[in-house]
């Protein structure tokens, strides 16, 4: 049984799967970015998507949370379809974090400006409120001397911390990172997956797009290959990296040069 | 040929009177043709097809067409159109308002764009609706962008005012004009205009000097 904020009625509980991907296709004129994907996420699982550049790993995160509509097919999140009703999907997103490659952070706000405005604008927090939030978290992603920092005095891996405690701000039950390390310089690597680490920990439900394969090794309950818009192989990371059944998976861990 | 510079301390009065003027339409036509910029440069964006094609001709025809020519236009057409007779500011303030709102969609619309679209996509990602991460994430930062093409704008529209003159409008260069055809001293007039606006445009001039350099673009 999971541990909620919200006192559920007797023989209620929130479904074990969190996200489910039923048949997701996405088309770009000729070109198929997805073809077909089937996948399951459950609570408190932290699974990693990893695959060579152009497999779909990326476009299949953003159809999680609407950034991307699916040209067929259907995502369902705590068993409700993803909807085209804007409204709907709002309510959605406030419930799925998302960081991003290029982190996003708004420019013309604080580090903690930054954190403040998700609640503010769409939870209706007060100010008051909002700050305690938002100090909290940057205290948690070791950052709580750089609140007055603007992004551009922050280095790609605080930035990058910044806007992971920005997605938290808005207390989400699921958290999609789309290649959080990308961006980064090495160096910096380091301190955003500790903090990615932290939250599996924690129990945090987590879908990640990574080319870190130590990360999904040492973090990932469930790894997925792509390859051409389509899932080659999943399991469990002992599998995937230590015995893996695909020749696509072999290739490309190979291309890596991933020697377990 | 001799001058009688007296002429110009005797219509002091008269020439502060229009300087007023010429700044109050300054003032007026820009706390307007900003915000309406802003809604132009979002139809002109706007999915339905009909109403950008709309704000896609209003804007190609504004900057197309001479100034004095909406200026006469606003005169003749507006009280045809409306059936109410609007006062020489009035009329020349909306041929004004006309003009300056198609330059400022421009701006805006270069300013919203150049804002990546990741950005939006992090206020959505967050929960908010489209106009929420509009306000919020874009505009801000458009605004900085654009901040310096306004100020230019700005010294452009200081000096265009002068157009409305032609219909009477009680701004600075009508009346000095108008001191200039009553006492025939031509030279004079025209000199303390020229003097009157280069002093009230100068330091508008300078403060935009110091806005690009303090917002300028330098990414």
């Amino acid at each position: 049984m999971t541990d909620t904020l919200v006192k559920l009625p007797q023989g209620f509980a929130l479904p074990e799967v969190v996200i489910e991907y039923r048949d997701v296709r996405k088309q770009y004129g000729e070109f198929v970015a997805l073809a077909g994907v089937n996948l399951e996420v459950r609570r408190g699982q932290v699974v990693c998507l990893i695959g060579p550049s152009g497999s779909g790993k990326s476009t299949l995160l953003r159809c999680t949370n609407g950034l991307e509509t699916m040209t067929s097919g259907e995502v369902y999140f705590d068993g409700m379809p993803l909807s085209k009703d804007p409204r709907k999907t709002r309510l959605i997103r406030q419930r799925m974090g998302m960081v991003f490659q290029n982190f996003e952070l708004f420019p013309h706000k604080t580090a903690l400006g930054n954190i403040m405005m998700g609640p503010m604008t769409v939870l209706g927090l007060s100010e008051e409120q909002a700050r305690t939030r938002a100090e909290a978290l940057l205290a948690k992603v070791g950052l709580s001397d750089k609140a007055g920092n603007y992004p551009a005095n922050l280095s790609g891996g605080q930035q990058q911390r910044v806007a992971i405690a920005r997605a938290l701000a808005m207390e989400p039950e699921v958290m999609l990172f789309d290649e959080p390390t990308s961006a980064l310089d090495p160096e910096t690597i380091g301190e955003v997956l500790n903090v990615m680490k932290r939250l599996a920990d924690d129990g945090m439900t987590m879908v990640v797009v990574t080319h870190e394969m130590t990360f999904a090794r040492r973090v990932a309950d469930h790894v997925v290959v792509f390859a051409n818009g389509q899932i080659v192989e999943q399991g469990p990371p002992e599998q995937i990296f230590d015995a893996p059944k695909t020749t696509r998976t072999r290739d490309f861990l190979s291309h890596l040069g991933w020697d377990g | 040929m001799t001058f009688d510079w007296s002429i110009i301390w005797q219509s002091m009065g008269a020439l502060w009177q229009g300087a007023l003027v010429t700044i109050g339409l300054t003032v007026l036509t820009m706390v307007l043709a900003v915000p309406l910029g802003i809604v132009v440069a979002l139809l002109r964006d706007s999915r339905l097809k009909p109403v950008s094609a709309l704000a896609t001709a209003y804007v190609e025809l504004m900057r197309n067409v001479p100034i004095i020519l909406v200026v006469y236009w606003a005169f003749y057409v507006l009280p045809i159109l409306t059936g109410v007779g609007f006062s020489p500011f009035l009329t020349g303030l909306v041929a004004l308002v006309l003009n300056n709102t198609a330059y400022n969609s421009e701006t805006f619309r270069s300013g919203i764009r150049s804002i990546r679209k990741g950005q939006t996509e992090a206020g959505l990602a967050l929960g908010m609706s489209e106009g929420e991460a509009f306000r919020k994430i874009v505009l801000p930062q458009a605004w900085r962008r654009v901040l310096p093409i306004l100020a230019t704008t700005w010294v452009t529209l200081f000096k265009d005012t002068s157009l409305v003159s032609v219909i009477a409008v009680g701004d600075l260069a009508h009346t000095a004009l108008q001191i200039r055809s009553q006492s025939f001293r031509v030279i004079e007039m025209l000199t303390a205009m020229a003097a009157i606006y280069w002093l009230l445009g100068y330091p508008q001039a300078k403060i935009v000097d110091w806005i690009h350099r303090k917002y300028g673009v330098t990414e």
